[in-house]
Formats: structure tokens, sequence, C-alpha cells
């Protein structure tokens, strides 16, 4: 069992006694209960640490590698702590009927829960066994606008590494400019890279690079998409990652390694290039990867002539070709790829508008582009070629 | 608190506390020795030690205070089998469909992992190597060093595959601890990764004064015959369970009885009976099994006139007795025989038949 650092605040037998509005109370619960890890044998890590201060509370669950903690308006008739089964707690919150919920703490640990008519006690552990949880940094923090991180993450996280040996690709890399953020993520297949241009970071150096272990990035995800916030307040420290997206703070603990160096990779002079419907591509990919070889989902694209041909074949399917018109007059090339990261791109980008696929030659990394990218954002993904 | 509460082996000790001392700490190192030689509890101290955080000096080598947060709640996980029960607790409050795929894992720090092999099988298994590949290349978030400490070489196949990867390439800020009463057990593979330090077996006089010191419940003469069965581990000897020793021990006579003297069938296959399938009657048997092993040995040292190590001691006239009645080949027959019913029992052989085909093979 773990020990906080952090002593109880109140030594004759605690006590906390709370009433809150239960719209208030799920939003919070709802946001912080993802880190609630369900798999574990650490009793303490499936509780809420519920703390009430003078103006309101805050809860705070964590899974050791990362906690998010959030404050809710209350009002305070005892203030204290005590932790809660958190598991339990949201299901039982989530079936309460809208009005005030009143959470009091017992003796041994008991928590007694009243809304209207109902009346439940549930038991959590001691205060004392909470993890502490790292505090948000006071130094050297960087605004970062929620909308902007919230398409930097949606359009690379596919593409982060699901391999557990390569631990250095498990999260995607967060590269901070004075006037530009990007993110890059690969699992050395492919590599997803996007940049926006037109921030304004004042205070960070020439650069500054910060691996974001995956399970952070979804959690990140999560919190900006129920915000209302225009930015969040991103810090780091030695070992931990912090966000505060409005009253919410997320930290995650660092990875270690070294990210690969992608900026060799992205290729220079793909020089031969189409431009096709993304609907188009996104469909007549999904029909003829059918007949794809199951393991490797090759395809072969073969451009010549004004056409792009799609075509797959396996000894147990069959074999399909689709075409799709479009403008080309370089000389013709034949690459194999694999349909399922084609799709990936496709679907990132919403299946929307015009994309531009450019080669080198059969044995090169094609890359994809959006076509109609917006002047600010620019996105590209780099796909290793298959032989087929 | 610190490593003066460490008993015997200070050769080995201060050689890790001089590694602690260079910042040279093994990233990967194996901590052998028999049962209850204190391997856990000097893998717990190592961690404190390298994470203290008012480190204290003793002899010019790093110790710990064990009372810094971080002592604290490194030195919660000392207590194993407290610890490995609560999990287990909240494991079974789980949902079903979690139940199966979730592990039994030790984490009173967040940078120290302690992974117990996961009943029932008592294997290390898979699922505990990952969380360990997917944490150890976090930074650590309170500690200096991170611990990983492996308490059984008993893996899974797949499991011990599994970690060749870390072991070879481990982080910087971590240590992978592999505890075992037989190297032999761990892959060559695991073994040629990690270096291993040794824990032997402490003299009897020292274990005797021990036990007279902290086991006053006890009266002399079972602690002297503890001294003696406790084989020269500390631990052992400190929570010897001398009921259930004298159980497995009685049970044992009854082979040997059979075996030796006039056969008595009925009397045997009641004995057997008892020894049913299951986690219970796999610990069941495996005390059996050592209770005769360690009866063979005094058997042995009664025939070839050195009594004096007898660890029996309450039993020396029965065996000097039955001593009389066997001789050296049958003495290695019988241990075969245990031996080869030990490995039957890891290849799930219905356990009463097996003990009863070796209990007659026995027989003269």
């Amino acid at each position: 069992m773990l020990v906080g650092v952090e002593q109880e605040k109140t030594v004759q037998g605690a006590s906390m006694e709370i009433s809150v509005s239960r719209q208030d109370l799920l939003r919070e619960l709802t946001a912080t209960q993802s880190v609630v890890e369900r798999k574990t044998t650490i009793p303490i890590l499936s509780n809420f640490l519920f703390e009430a201060g003078d103006d309101g509370i805050t809860i705070t669950a964590t899974d050791l590698d990362q906690s998010i903690r959030t404050t809710c308006a209350a009002k305070v008739k005892k203030p204290g702590s005590c932790t809660i089964p958190a598991r339990k707690l949201y299901d039982y919150i989530k079936l309460l009927p809208e009005g005030d919920i009143s959470i009091k703490l017992l003796d041994n640990h008991w928590v007694q829960i009243r809304s209207g008519r109902s009346n439940t006690k549930m038991v959590g552990m001691a205060r004392a066994n909470f993890p502490q949880v790292p505090e948000f940094p006071e130094a050297s923090i960087t605004r970062i606008p929620v909308a902007s991180l919230k398409s930097l993450i949606s359009k690379t996280i596919f593409a982060i590494s699901n391999e557990e040996s390569r631990y250095t690709l498990n999260g995607a890399l967060l590269i901070l400019k004075a006037e530009s953020i990007a993110m890059v993520a690969t699992d050395g297949h492919r590599l997803a890279h996007i940049e926006k241009s037109g921030e304004d970071f004042p205070g960070i150096g020439p650069e500054k690079k910060t691996l974001i272990p995956r399970k952070a990035l979804s959690e990140l995800q999560s919190l900006l998409s129920n915000t209302d916030a225009e930015a969040l307040d991103f810090a780091d420290d030695d070992h931990t990652l912090y966000f505060r997206i409005g009253a919410r703070v997320l930290t995650s603990r660092k990875l270690t390694g070294q990210f690969p160096n992608y900026e060799a990779v992205l290729p220079r002079d793909n020089n031969k290039f189409v431009v096709v419907r993304s609907e188009d591509l996104s469909g007549s990919i999904q029909r003829v990867a059918q007949f794809a070889d199951e393991r490797s989902g090759a395809i072969r694209i073969r451009i010549e002539q004004n056409e792009l041909k799609i075509s797959s074949s396996s000894t147990e399917t069959g074999e399909s070709e689709d075409t799709i018109d479009s403008p080309y007059t370089f000389d013709p090339i034949v690459v194999g790829f694999n349909s399922a990261y084609l799709l990936d791109f496709l679907k990132a980008i919403g299946n929307t508008g015009e994309v531009r696929l450019e080669f080198k030659d059969s044995q090169s990394a094609g890359q994809m582009r959006p076509e109609d990218g917006s002047e600010d954002y620019k996105y590209r993904y780099i796909i290793m070629p298959m032989r087929i | 608190m610190g490593f003066a509460d460490f008993l015997g082996n200070e050769a080995t000790v201060r050689h890790l506390r001089e590694a602690l001392a260079a910042d040279r700490l093994p990233h990967s190192l194996i901590l052998a020795g028999p049962r209850g030689a204190g391997k856990y509890t000097l893998a717990i101290m190592l961690a404190q030690a390298a994470n203290c955080l008012s480190p204290a000096e003793t002899d010019g080598l790093p110790d710990f205070c064990g009372v810094c947060s971080n002592c604290e709640r490194i030195g919660q996980a000392a207590d194993l089998n407290a610890r490995v029960d609560e999990a287990l607790a909240a494991r079974d409050e789980l949902r079903e469909v979690d139940k199966k795929e979730t592990r039994i894992l030790v984490q009173t720090h967040p940078d120290v992992l302690v992974i117990p092999p996961d009943p029932p099988q008592l294997l290390i298994k898979l699922g505990q190597v990952r969380t360990l590949i997917r944490e150890i290349y976090r930074i650590p978030a309170q500690a200096r060093r991170a611990f990983y400490i492996f308490t059984s070489s008993a893996f899974m196949k797949e499991a011990a595959n599994s970690l060749l990867k870390v072991l070879e390439e481990p982080p910087e800020h971590a240590s992978i601890l592999l505890l075992t009463e037989n190297p032999g057990e761990l892959l060559p593979t695991i073994r040629s990764r990690a270096s291993t330090f040794r824990l032997g077996a402490i003299p009897l006089e020292e274990i005797e004064a021990l036990l007279a010191q902290r086991r006053t419940d006890w009266k002399p003469a079972e602690r002297a015959l503890i001294a003696r069965l406790a084989e020269g581990a500390v631990g052992r000897a400190l929570s010897f369970d001398l009921a259930g020793y004298l159980a497995s021990r009685a049970d044992a006579l009854v082979i040997l009885r059979n075996a030796t003297r006039e056969p008595d069938y009925s009397t045997l296959f009641r004995m057997t009976e008892t020894y049913r399938a299951g986690a219970e009657g796999q610990e069941k048997t495996a005390g059996l099994l050592r209770a005769f092993h360690a009866l063979l040995e005094d058997l042995l040292l009664l025939r070839e006139g050195a009594p004096h190590l007898v660890r029996n001691i309450d039993l020396q006239k029965e065996l000097a007795a039955l001593a009389d009645g066997v001789t050296l080949a049958w003495i290695e027959a019988a241990a075969r025989g245990a031996q080869a019913v030990e490995s039957g029992m890891r290849r799930n052989l219905l356990r009463s038949l097996a003990l009863d085909s070796f209990a007659t093979q026995l027989v003269r």
C-alpha cells in the first residue's frame, strides 16, 4: 500500500462533509475516471481521492503512471479528505437523479452518500495510503491553444507503435518552437508529421522536444474535447509532464530514450505526384483490400497515363482492381503499400477533400499530404513501400 | 534500521553495497540462495539504500534510514505474503472478465515493483513481464533508481523469453533483481545477461543464538531442532512452522517405516489418500518430499558415522535404528525416487498415486 508524504490534515478522527450538485460531480468524475485502472491488484489505485477545502473539492485519480486532478464547486460543511471506490461511486452517481448529493465521511473510512431519498454507504481506504500526486510546477509554463493540440494529436496518434519492445516509439514527439508547434509519431513503417505555424510561444528557446506517452495522449485527447478553455498550460520537470486544462491537471511520467531522428527519413525528392479525391481513394482501397493477403494487407498502386490503378491478389480469395482517373504526366510507377496504413491517414483527414500522393520510385518511401490543407497546418504522412 | 539488521553473508552484502556506493549496481542481477536465506529482505534493503532520502553511512558504505518516505513505502513491501494476500483479495473483487487477465503485482512505492509468482499456478506470467516492459522505460517518479524484483525463478516459458530484451537493454535508471533458490532454473540466456550474487548458509551456532534471542516463545528443545532444520537460513529459522513440518515428517516416516520394516499398506494408503489435487495438495506434497529428503540425509549421516550433523535430533534413536537396516544404494535409490515424484508433480501426476507407487517401490 502506498503512503503519501502529505500528512493527514485532521488528526483527531478524520472528518469531511460536502454537498455537491450531481451534474457537476458527474462531469468531473467522468473526466477523471478514465485513469482509474480496471485491472489493478493495488487496492488504493481503484479509489478516488476527495479533498474538501474551503471553497470546493478536488478529486484525484492515478494509476502511478499518470494522474488527473480536478476541482469541483461544492458546499463544504467540514473540510477534510477521504478515498472512495472509483468504479462503484461513478456507476452509482450516474444512476442518481438530478439534485444535490451529500457526501460525508464516517468512522473507519466509511463514506455516506445521500441524495433525495437515496442513502448509500461504501467503504474507502485510509487517505494516507493514496499515492502522492505531483503538483503542477509554477515556473516555465507554456500556453498552447486547445484547438491546435487537439488537431495535432488526432492526426498523429494512430501512427504510434504498439510494439512494447520499441519503447521510444510508444509515444508522440511534441516539438515546440518560438512560432510553431509540431507533433511526430511513427512505428517504424509509417510516420505522421504535422506542424502548425503562426503560434506564439514566448519563453521557448530555439526548440523544445518532449516525448508524450500514448496513454497520456489519449487522456489528453478526451480532456481537450470536453473543455471550453481556449488554451492549456503545459510544463515539465525531470520526470513528469503536466497539462492543465481549465481546472483539470493531467500528469504523466516521462518515457526515457531518444525518439529517432525522424528528419532523416522525410523524403526530399518525391517528384512524381498524383492528386485524387480522398473519398474515391478510400473507397477503392477498401474494396481492393478485401482481396489482399490477409496478413500483410498489401496492395499495389500503379500510376500511368492519367490513371491510378489499385490492385491486389491473393491465392485464397482472388484478385481485384480499381481505377481512378487523374491527371499524371510523369514516368509510370508501380509501388506496393500496406492498405491499412493508407486508410489510417485518409481517416485522419476525415475522408474529405483531395489528397496528394508523392513518389520517387518503387523502393522509396511514399508521402501523402492533404492537397487543400490550410496554410497553417502542414501535415505529411510517410509510408514505407512493400515488395509485392 | 539498516543493513546491520541483515544477518550473515557479510561478503555478499558488502559487495552489493560497494556497488551501490560506486553507483555501479548491475542493471540485472541474480540473487541466489536457499529458501529463507534473506534474498527478498536483501533486495528490499538494496532498494531502500539506493533511494533513501536521508542516506546514512555505516562502515563507510551506503545504508538507509528506514523512516523517510521512500524507505517507509518500499519497506511496506517487506511483508510479501501479506501484500500478496491483499492483491489476491483485490483480484477476487474484480469483474469475472477482468480477473483472468489481472496479474498479481506489489507496488508499495511507484518505482519499486515486486513481481511474485502468480497464483494458483505460482509461476511468473507473461502479463507480469509485460507490465515490467511497459513500466521500466518510464523515468522514476520519486526514486533515484527504480527496482523490479522477481521473487521467484519459476517463469512461464514465454514470460522468461520476453524478459530477454529488457535484460539486454535495460534503461540507465533501473535494476532488475531475480531471486532464485536455484539459478539453474533460469534460462541460460537470462543467466548470461545478469551478474550472480549468492547467499550461503550461516553457521548453526549463530542461528541458535539468534533464536534464543528472538524466539523466546519456543522451548529450548524446539529451538535446537529448528536451528538445525533451517539449514542455515535465517528467515526460515525465525518463521519456522514446526507443527507443519512435524506433520509432514510423520507422513514421511510412514513411508520410511513401511519400506524398511514390515509393510503396512493400509496405514500407508490412508496417509497418501490425504494428498489431493489443487494448490493445497501441491504445498503439502512439497512439504512431505522436503521432510523425506531431510530424513534420508540424516540416515546417510548416521550410516556414515557423522551423527553430530543429524538435523532431526529428536528422532535420533529411531533414525539410528532405521539406518542400520538400509544400505547406501537404497538411500540413493530413495532420493532418486523422491526426485522423480517431484518432477512428476510438475507434470501434474495424480499425487496420491505417485506417492503410492514411490512408497511401494521403496519396499525391499
